[in-house]
């Protein structure tokens, strides 16, 4: 079949109404979770798992799915209204949106981070589509040791590109795999770390771990430092932005485009780091470079663009390689196992409705984005109204309800309340819970494609080295571990350069 | 924050040590057919070789990022007791009750004239979410002396 036929395949699938439904609500959940500081998307989608139990498959991803993108879109209103970005990847909007809305621009700023978004988000789609099946059919020719290499390189871009320390990140990945190795051996099957303790030898269940981290995790930091949002006071006013808005925005769109599709790509990579990265090379490639922070037009179309093409091509390394690359696609990829489907090489070809639904959604998602949110920018401001002293005690209800629905038990319930202190105190001491959550995620899957490498090869480490393709991706794995030694040296050289010369 | 990174540091490296003894009870097999043990063992050391490398680092003071000092900690405190208790009365209590009490503990009165605003708060959020998730979604949330 052609593209076009499975696309309308999947469009078929989407557009039915209970699907439509489905897209609608995940998109506009996404949207105000993006508008509220202090609840981010990994946090709402671990809330929303319990309930997508009964629903049919393709439907649960396509809502939540909705909600990840959806949150792309809401997290620049509060940036730019507010100066609080709502998501990490809509932090850099504050630095020229805000100044555009104390300029009496918000209508210009909110018009091109929307369409900008839109743009990105549906090329983004499109280079899905197209990149996707080649991926996953090249991705069958995976051995245990390509898998190895591949799930080690993941974890380890998890640590380089997840922005903060390294070797912090590094460290929660590390305590990840082993929270991943507690409940039965994926070899042999027989209990590990159990203690005699019948119900930890399923293991630790992911959701209520992330729903602990995420969802209780969040409302306590909040708790301890809440935020006051202060709406800034301008009309909103021109939300269709002039045409010469337009022209200086269209090439920061484009390029926000494409260099935010090919970093959500990578594991690690996404939304944030764009966004980031766009922001720098536009302000690099002005001819005003001092425009910037001061309300530069380029400054939000860009980093918008490039986070919602990011947050889309981010589904690639997961339903092509079953590797989630950040801690929202994690969330799905549980949300897809919960419902007996492993994402990976084969989910193109044996779940083509999942794929193709899923794809087609993204199309209707972000069009539904764009036609409803300009016109509701007054609702999400109203939204921000609510302060965080009512809206935390809500959270916190739906995290409790919904760990008990797990298994009906309270012991669910106390779980879920020390995975949220832990990942109140992992925030204190600087410890980020999202390489935790992907590597606890990929543990057993790296902890059993290893110890089949080495049966199979007969503890011959040379299986790793010796197939190209795994060979290929230890090396980058090995450079990223280099990178930052090589850095630290060279930041060192010049200093002891000037100690030895000459006074 | 050089000394809260070592503290945490250390807290990690007598982790990493305790994952080492454990695996260590494991049959860790061979390379050729590696064990149970195996691999929570080399990861084992692996945590402790970064915890290490960390409390070096913050020894040395180069580490600086990342992580918050201050804030309303007590506050925190305070919440983590109640939903420990929460956890603990769930079933007995049954939901209405405990919810009430926890939101109650989470939007406590002020003074005399947000006492009727927090009950009424504390009353809808628990009353209403019962409604909606044990009434309509029919989720068997416990309902303690409510129960028939």
């Amino acid at each position: 079949m052609d593209i076009l036929s499975l696309l309308g395949s999947g469009f078929a699938v989407a557009l039915t109404p209970t699907n439509v439904v489905y897209g609608l609500l995940g998109a506009l959940i996404g949207t105000a979770i993006g508008v509220l500081p202090g609840l981010g998307p990994p946090a709402t989608i671990a809330l929303l798992l319990p309930v997508t139990y009964g629903m049919p498959p393709t439907s649960a991803v396509i809502l939540l799915a909705g909600i990840f993108y959806g949150a792309m879109y809401g997290g620049s209103t509060t940036s730019i209204l507010l100066n609080i970005p709502g998501e990490a990847a809509t932090v850099v909007t504050c630095l020229d949106g805000y100044e555009m809305a104390r300029r009496g621009r918000a209508g210009a700023a909110l018009a091109v981070s929307a369409i900008g978004s839109f743009v990105a988000g549906t090329l983004s789609i499109v280079g899905l589509m197209l990149l996707a099946p080649p991926l996953a059919a090249f991705a069958l020719k995976f051995g245990a040791p390509e898998n190895t290499a591949l799930l080690v390189l993941g974890l380890m871009m998890v640590g380089y590109l997840g922005g903060g320390s390294t070797a912090k990140a590094l460290i929660m990945a590390v305590v990840g795999l082993l929270l991943g190795t507690v409940g039965l051996d994926p070899i042999m099957g027989t209990p590990r770390f159990t203690y005699g303790v019948f119900k930890l030898s399923e293991g630790f269940q992911f959701i209520l771990v992330a729903m602990g981290l995420f969802g209780i995790g969040e409302v306590l930091v909040n708790y301890e430092r809440p935020v006051a949002p202060e709406v800034v006071r301008t009309r909103i006013a021109g939300l269709l932005g002039t045409r010469e808005d337009w022209r200086a925005a269209r090439a920061p769109v484009a390029r926000g485009s494409l260099i935010g599709f090919l970093i959500g790509v990578l594991p690690g990579g996404g939304a944030t780091i764009s966004s980031f990265l766009t922001y720098a090379l536009e302000k690099r490639l002005s001819r005003h470079p001092e425009r910037f922070g001061h309300g530069a037009i380029e400054g939000v179309a860009a980093p918008e663009a490039a986070n919602n093409a990011a947050a889309t091509s981010s589904f690639i390394p997961l339903l092509t390689l079953g590797i989630p690359g950040n801690a929202s696609i994690a969330l799905i990829f549980a949300a897809l196992l919960i419902h007996g489907i492993r994402p990976g090489p084969l989910l193109v070809t044996e779940q083509p409705q999942v794929f193709w639904g899923l794809i087609a959604s993204m199309y209707l998602g972000n069009a539904v984005l764009l036609v409803l949110n300009l016109p509701l920018i007054r609702l999400w401001v109203k939204l921000l109204q609510v302060p965080y002293r009512l809206l935390g005690p809500l959270i916190l209800v739906f995290v409790l309800v919904g760990a008990y629905s797990v298994n009906n038990s309270a012991t669910d319930v106390g779980i879920v309340v020390v995975f949220g202190a832990l990942g109140w105190l992992m925030r204190r001491f600087g410890f980020e819970p999202a390489p935790l959550v992907l590597a606890m995620i990929l543990g057993p899957q790296l902890e059993a494609s290893l110890r089949r490498s080495l049966i199979y090869s007969h503890g011959d480490l040379g299986v790793f080295v010796e197939r190209p393709i795994s060979a290929a991706l230890l090396a980058v794995a090995g450079l990223l571990v280099l990178l930052p030694l090589a850095r630290a040296l060279l930041a060192r050289r010049p200093r002891g350069r000037l100690a030895d010369s000459p006074s | 924050m050089a000394r809260r990174d070592a503290a945490a540091a250390a807290v990690l490296l007598v982790a990493g040590a305790v994952v080492v003894w454990q695996a260590g009870q494991l049959p860790f097999g061979t390379v050729r057919r590696p064990g149970e043990g195996f691999f929570p063992w080399w990861l084992g050391v692996v945590l402790a070789g970064l915890a290490v490398a960390a409390l070096v680092d913050a020894a040395l003071g180069r580490r600086r990022e990342g992580g918050e000092a201050g804030g309303r900690v007590g506050r925190v405190g305070a919440l983590l007791l109640a939903l420990g208790a929460y956890a603990l009365a769930l079933e007995p209590l049954g939901y209405p009750i405990c919810t009430f009490l926890l939101v109650l503990c989470t939007v406590p009165p002020r003074d005399r004239s947000t006492i009727l605003p927090s009950l009424a708060f504390a009353l809808a959020t628990a009353g209403g979410s019962y409604l909606v998730f044990a009434v309509w979604l029919s989720v068997p949330l416990p309902a303690g002396p409510f129960a028939r």
